[in-house]
C-alpha cells in the first residue's frame, strides 16, 4: 500500500520538476481514489511534498483530506486540516494552482462547509478572502469562491469583509474546469443580497436579487425563487411597489416561480392599497410561512416602510399638520409615535421637516438642497465620470466583438448561406411549378 | 295560444326563407332573414335575433342594406350589452362607401344620430365618459326619434354629465353652451341645462345642490345608474380644480362653504387630488390655507438628470455582467440540483 503512495509522491515531484502542469493534472485526478485509499498516511505525504514546489499535489491531498469520511473526526483532526488549509492558501504557488482552480476552488468549498459545520464561521473570512485574492486575475473577476466569502459572512454577521469584493462590480467570470458552476453564480448573487439588506443598502440588494432572478433558466433553482421572494420584499421597501422585471428575464420565473410566491405577492397588492390594518392582516395571515421561509424581518420592515411612505405623502400635501392628525392619517397608535417616527425620518434625511412641540405641529419643507454647492456639483462630476467610464467599457467590448473572426464571419458569410447554389435553385422553382 | 301564434308565424317565416334560398333571389333571401329577426326580436330571443340579422348580412346588395343591417345588429347589440360589438358595427356602418354620399338626406340624418347615440351609450358604458359625451353632442335634435334605443332627454341628460364631468372650461363653452344642437336638447332637461350653467358660472355649490336633486332619478335609469357616481366625483372633482385655479393661496374654509362641505373633509378630497398630481398645491393644516406649489425648475432638473444617470449605471453595470454571463454559459439546467444551504 505504502508503494502506492511513494509512486504518487514520485511522480508528484517528477512533473513538477520538469514544469509539465497539465499532465500533473490529469494524474492528479486519476489517483484521487489511491489517496482515499491511504487516508491514514495522508499526513506523511504532505510532509515530503514541498507547499511552493508541488504546491498542486499537495492541492490534491488536502481536497482527499477534506473529503474522507467525518467518522473519526475529532476537534483536534479539524484543527490540525484548519491549519493546513490556512498554510496552503497562504503559502501555496499561485501561478501553478491555476493549472487547477476547479480543485482549488472545491478546496475552498469544503473548508466552508466544515466551518460553517463546526459553527465557527468567523475564523475563515479572512482566509477564504486572501483565497479569493490568490486565484482572481483581476478584481473584478467572479470566481466561485466569492459565494463562500458570503455565505461565512452571512453566518458569522459580519458584513464589512465581504462588502469590498460585493462593491466591485463584476465584469468577468472565472473559467473554473471548463464550466462555472450556476450554483454558485447564484449563491453569490443571493448571499450579496442578503447581505446589502441586512445592512439597509436596499438599492444595492435590489441589483443582487435582480441578478439572480434574471439568470438565464430552463428550470426552477430554489436559489432564485427565495430571491424572487427577497426581491419582492426589497422592492416594496425601497420603491413600494414590485419593480418590473427586465424583458430578457427567464419565462421560468413568471410561469413556475410567481405562482409559488404568492404569499408575497399578496403582501404587495395590500402594500398598494396603502392601508397599514390590510397590510397587517395579510402578514399575520402568512405568519407561518414568513417565518419558515426566514422572511419575517424583512416583512416587518416592509410594514414600517409603509408608514414612512405614508408620512412622505403626507410632506407632498401638507405644508403644516398636526402631529395627532399625522398619527390618525397614517393610523400610528398616536402622537408621540408619529413623533418617533418623522423623528427618525429627518435624521435620516427621507423627508424635510421640523416639529413645534409648543403646539405640536409639524412642518413640511421642501428639499433644500438647490445644486449650487461645490460639494453639488463635485458628486455631479463624479457621477458623470462613472457614466463616461461606463460608457467606454461598452464600446469596447462592442469593438471587441467586432473584430471576433466568429463574428464577422456570421455577419458577413451570412447572406452567402442564405443564397443556395445556382442548380439547386433551378430545381426548387421545378418543383414549385409542378 | 300566443305561444301558439309565434310558433306558426315562425314556420312561416321560416319556410318562406327557404323559398326564397331555393330560388335564389338575394334580396329576398336577405328580407326573410331580416324578417326571421324581427320575429325573434318580438319574441325577446335575443341571440338568435342577432344570428339572423348578421346572416343578411351576407345578402346586401347596395349600401343602403349594409346600413340597415348594422343598425339592427346594433340594437340587438345594445339590448345584448354587447359594447365592443356595438362599436365595430357603428364604425362598419360609417365606412359604408354610400353612406356618406346621401349625407345630406333627411333619413341619413336620422341613421346618422342613432348611430352616434348608440356609440354614446358604448362608450358610456365602457367608461370612456370623454368619447360618449362627444358622441352625444353630434347628435341631432330634429332626426332623434328611436324610442327602442333611448329618448332625447336620455341624450342630454347623457351628453351634459359626461361633457360635465370631463370637458374643461374652454370646451364645456364651445361644444356644449354655445351648440346650437345641443341646446334644443337641454331645453327638455332644464335642469341639468342650470346644472351646466351653474358649472360654467363657478357657482359650485347651487350647481353640486342641484346635481344631488336629480340624483335618485339618475340612479333608477337603466343606462347610466352604474356611473353615477363616478361621473358625480368627477364632476366635482373638476370643480374643485376649477375653483382653486386662479389662486396662489385659498382659504379653505371658504372652499369648503362654496362645496356645501366640512374644512376635515375638503382636506381629504384635496389631499387625494394633490396626491393624484391633478392640484399642483399644498395644504397649510394649521392655518386651513391651501398654497399652490411653486416648482423649481433648476432643482427639478438636476434632480432628474441625477435619476437617470443612475439609472444609466445601473443598467450598463446589469448589462456588461450579463455579457459576461452569457459569454461563459451561465444558466440554470434542468437536470441540477440546487438545493439551498
Amino acid at each position: 500500500m505504502a508503494s502506492a503512495l511513494e509512486q504518487f509522491v514520485n511522480n508528484v515531484r517528477t512533473l513538477s520538476a520538469q514544469g509539465n502542469f497539465r499532465e500533473l493534472c490529469e494524474f492528479l485526478t486519476k489517483s484521487t481514489e489511491v489517496l482515499m485509499k491511504n487516508g491514514q498516511h495522508l499526513d506523511n505525504v504532505l510532509e515530503t511534498l514541498d507547499l511552493q514546489q508541488h504546491s498542486l499535489g499537495v492541492l490534491a491531498v488536502l481536497c482527499v483530506k477534506f473529503s474522507l469520511p467525518a467518522a473519526a473526526a475529532t476537534p483536534d483532526h479539524h484543527e490540525l486540516l484548519f491549519a493546513q488549509a490556512q498554510e496552503f492558501i497562504t503559502g501555496c504557488n499561485g501561478e501553478q494552482v491555476r493549472f487547477a482552480p476547479d480543485t482549488y476552488a472545491e478546496l475552498c468549498h469544503l473548508l466552508t462547509h466544515s466551518l460553517a459545520e463546526l459553527k465557527v464561521p468567523l475564523r475563515g473570512i479572512d482566509l477564504i478572502r486572501q483565497a479569493i485574492r490568490k486565484i482572481q486575475l483581476f478584481d473584478s473577476q467572479l470566481t466561485s469562491i466569492h459565494a463562500d466569502l458570503c455565505q461565512l459572512c452571512l453566518l458569522a454577521k459580519c458584513f464589512k469583509p465581504a462588502l469590498v469584493f460585493l462593491n466591485t462590480d463584476i465584469t468577468s467570470i472565472s473559467q473554473e474546469g471548463g464550466q462555472f458552476d450556476t450554483k454558485y453564480f447564484l449563491l453569490y448573487y443571493y448571499y450579496g443580497g442578503m447581505i446589502y439588506a441586512a445592512l439597509k443598502n436596499y438599492d444595492r440588494a435590489l441589483y443582487f436579487f435582480e441578478v439572480a432572478i434574471t439568470t438565464p433558466a430552463l428550470a426552477v433553482s430554489h436559489i432564485m425563487l427565495e430571491a424572487y421572494k427577497k426581491y419582492i420584499l426589497v422592492s416594496l421597501i425601497l420603491h413600494g411597489k414590485i419593480q418590473n422585471v427586465p424583458k430578457y428575464t427567464s419565462q421560468v420565473v413568471g410561469r413556475f416561480i410567481k405562482p409559488l410566491s404568492q404569499p408575497y405577492h399578496d403582501l404587495a397588492t395590500a402594500y398598494c392599497s396603502n392601508n397599514p390594518d390590510e397590510l397587517r392582516t395579510v402578514v399575520n395571515k402568512y405568519h407561518d410561512t414568513f417565518v419558515r421561509e426566514s422572511n419575517m424581518g424583512l416583512v416587518k420592515q416592509v410594514l414600517a416602510s409603509l408608514y414612512k411612505k405614508n408620512i412622505q405623502r403626507l410632506t407632498k400635501t401638507f405644508l403644516t399638520l398636526s402631529l395627532s392628525d399625522v398619527a390618525s392619517r397614517v393610523q400610528l397608535s398616536g402622537p408621540s409615535d408619529a413623533e418617533k417616527y418623522i423623528l427618525n425620518m429627518i435624521e435620516d434625511g427621507e423627508i424635510f421637516a421640523t416639529i413645534n412641540q409648543k403646539d405640536g405641529m409639524v412642518i413640511f419643507h421642501d428639499d433644500p438642497e438647490k445644486y449650487n454647492s461645490p460639494v453639488m456639483l463635485r458628486q455631479l462630476e463624479e457621477e458623470m465620470a462613472v457614466c463616461t467610464d461606463l460608457d467606454r467599457k461598452m464600446q469596447s467590448m462592442e469593438e471587441e466583438i467586432m473584430v471576433n473572426p466568429q463574428y464577422v464571419k456570421k455577419s458577413c458569410g451570412a447572406p452567402d448561406d442564405d443564397l443556395p447554389p445556382a442548380p439547386s435553385q433551378g430545381s426548387k422553382i421545378t418543383t414549385y411549378s409542378m | 295560444m300566443a305561444l301558439f301564434v309565434c310558433l306558426l308565424k315562425l314556420e312561416k317565416l321560416d319556410t318562406d326563407l327557404k323559398n326564397y334560398k331555393s330560388n335564389s333571389i338575394k334580396e329576398s333571401i336577405r328580407r326573410g332573414h331580416d324578417d326571421l329577426g324581427d320575429h325573434y326580436l318580438d319574441c325577446g330571443d335575443l341571440s338568435n335575433a342577432l344570428k339572423c340579422y348578421s346572416r343578411a348580412r351576407d345578402y346586401c346588395t347596395s349600401g343602403k342594406h349594409v346600413v340597415n343591417m348594422c343598425l339592427n345588429v346594433i340594437k340587438v347589440s345594445v339590448y345584448l350589452q354587447n359594447w365592443s360589438h356595438v362599436l365595430s358595427y357603428v364604425s362598419k356602418a360609417e365606412a359604408t362607401p354610400d353612406f356618406s354620399e346621401l349625407h345630406a338626406k333627411d333619413s341619413n340624418q336620422t341613421i346618422q344620430t342613432r348611430l352616434k347615440c348608440a356609440a354614446g351609450l358604448a362608450e358610456l358604458a365602457t367608461k370612456k365618459y370623454k368619447s360618449a359625451a362627444k358622441h352625444f353632442l353630434v347628435a341631432n335634435f330634429d332626426h332623434c326619434d328611436f324610442p327602442e334605443l333611448l329618448s332625447p332627454s336620455n341624450v342630454a341628460m347623457y351628453g351634459g354629465l359626461c361633457a360635465l364631468a370631463t370637458f374643461d372650461r374652454h370646451e364645456l363653452q364651445k361644444n356644449v353652451i354655445f351648440s346650437s344642437s345641443f341646446k334644443l336638447f337641454l331645453e327638455l332637461e332644464p335642469q341639468l341645462r342650470d346644472i351646466i350653467f351653474k358649472f360654467y358660472e363657478s357657482k359650485y355649490a347651487s350647481c353640486l345642490k342641484l346635481l344631488d336633486e336629480i340624483k335618485d332619478n339618475l340612479l333608477l335609469d337603466m343606462y347610466i345608474a352604474p356611473h353615477v357616481n363616478a361621473l358625480y366625483a368627477q364632476i366635482r372633482n373638476r370643480a374643485l380644480i376649477q375653483y382653486f385655479s386662479p389662486y396662489l393661496s385659498a382659504d379653505m374654509r371658504k372652499m369648503a362653504d362654496a362645496f356645501n362641505t366640512t374644512v376635515l373633509a375638503l382636506e381629504d378630497e384635496l389631499m387625494q387630488l394633490i396626491l393624484d398630481g391633478q392640484i399642483q398645491a399644498r395644504i397649510d393644516s394649521h392655518n386651513k390655507i391651501l398654497y399652490a406649489k411653486e416648482v423649481d425648475q433648476r432643482s427639478t432638473t438636476f434632480e432628474k438628470s441625477l435619476a437617470v444617470g443612475r439609472e444609466y449605471q445601473r443598467r450598463t453595470r446589469m448589462l456588461i455582467l450579463r455579457a459576461a454571463m452569457l459569454k461563459h454559459q451561465i444558466h440554470v439546467k434542468g437536470s441540477m440540483d440546487l438545493s439551498c444551504s
